[in-house]
């Protein structure tokens, strides 16, 4: 939105808002990415807390992240939304740090030592609801960060992020038929989870 | 009812919500949810997870916003003038290189006509006169690669980041 108005602002209105910021980012434009990182920062931070599930790490990607944007942002070329280019962006930066800390496969690269995933701000309209609240939310979080990676990823694209499944399949570079199952084997592997957090 | 009914069924739930299906589509899908039981439990799944995964509050704080700007426009600052000392430097290779190859010339000429003036031999002058020539320019190349100048992004970085944390106390 920031960005939109920044965008509505200053540049042509016959260009679309994705090749304009394919313009600003050629440009590398601190205007501009002051304004997407405001946009963004807490879509960008969600996609990474659930990909790593450590706040710290995921503040540290995050920048890592936007660091990225300003230095290949001329390889953006405003053909595709530039959520779905920030997020393959998010993943690429998190895949890198996941294998960093292990060679081995992805499923495998959760940190037993890390200790509870993050803790989910909790809101609610008295302090029992409120409570009641934030610990189905931790638990729920609990339950999420026991779901393989790969399966949480496209969970929560799918979900918080309101992405296509072909849009998926673009930002994490795996084929449709991927994806679908991805999705299916997640909402199945949590279902337990879920059920088991709540008893 | 078939797999390929089942797996129609999955997708077109996994569509639903983020996709404007067709009216054949939601039709048919609407149809099979009411004829099949473990169809219907997976979109009831599917659904409590999207709900559950929505709910999920997660926010940045106002400080890493303001040091991941500070942190890319120092980056950017130090780009811009890495890129325009680029430019300064292929502009003085190309005048450098330009002055150098005419001075070489008369320098070349001048070592004939010392050799021819003196009586000595031009195939030992003329290279004597060039290797005089780029030797200091060789030297200060040896300097500088063994010395290089130190970046200024760190200092700078860090008092944009005190810059603009001050400004959103």
């Amino acid at each position: 939105m920031i960005a939109t108005a920044f965008i509505a602002s200053s540049l042509v209105p016959m260009e679309t808002e994705e090749a304009q910021i394919a313009r600003g980012l050629r440009r590398r434009d601190p205007e501009l990415l002051d304004a997407l990182i405001e946009q963004y920062q807490h879509r960008l931070l969600r996609y990474l807390l659930h990909l790593t599930g450590n706040r710290a790490v995921a503040e540290d990607l995050f920048q890592e992240v936007w660091m990225r944007v300003l230095e290949k942002g001329h390889l953006y070329d405003g053909r595709n939304r530039f959520v779905t280019w920030l997020m393959s962006i998010g993943h690429n930066v998190a895949i890198d740090y996941l294998r960093k800390r292990s060679p081995a496969s992805l499923d495998e690269m959760q940190d037993p030592e890390e200790g509870a995933p993050f803790e989910p701000p909790a809101h609610g309209p008295s302090p029992f609801d409120e409570a009641v609240e934030h610990q189905q939310q931790e638990r729920f979080n609990e339950a999420l960060q026991q779901v393989p990676p790969l399966f949480r990823e496209v969970l929560v694209l799918r979900f918080q992020e309101q992405m296509k499944l072909e849009e998926i399949a673009k930002l994490i570079h795996i084929p449709l038929a991927t994806v679908k199952t991805r999705i299916y084997r997640g909402v199945l592997a949590l279902k337990p989870l879920i059920k088991g957090a709540a008893q | 009812m078939t797999n390929h009914d089942h797996e129609r069924a999955t997708e077109l739930i996994a569509r639903r919500g983020t996709e404007e299906l067709a009216a054949a589509d939601v039709g048919w899908l609407e149809s099979h949810l009411s004829a099949c039981g473990p169809c219907t439990q997976y979109a009831q799944d599917f659904d409590n997870t999207g709900r559950l995964l929505r709910a999920t509050a997660i926010t940045a704080t106002p400080a890493l916003v303001a040091a991941t700007q500070a942190r890319v426009r120092a980056r950017a600052m130090h780009l811009a003038e890495q890129r325009s000392r680029m430019v300064l430097v292929a502009i003085s290779f190309c005048l450098g290189a330009l002055s150098s190859a005419v001075s070489a010339l008369l320098w070349w000429r001048f070592g004939s006509w010392i050799a021819e003036r003196f009586g000595w031999s031009p195939a030992i002058v003329q290279p004597g006169i060039m290797l005089a020539l780029v030797l200091p320019a060789i030297v200060i190349a040896g300097l500088m690669l063994a010395f290089p100048r130190p970046s200024i992004e760190g200092p700078l970085m860090s008092a944009l980041v005190r810059e603009r944390e001050g400004r959103n106390q």
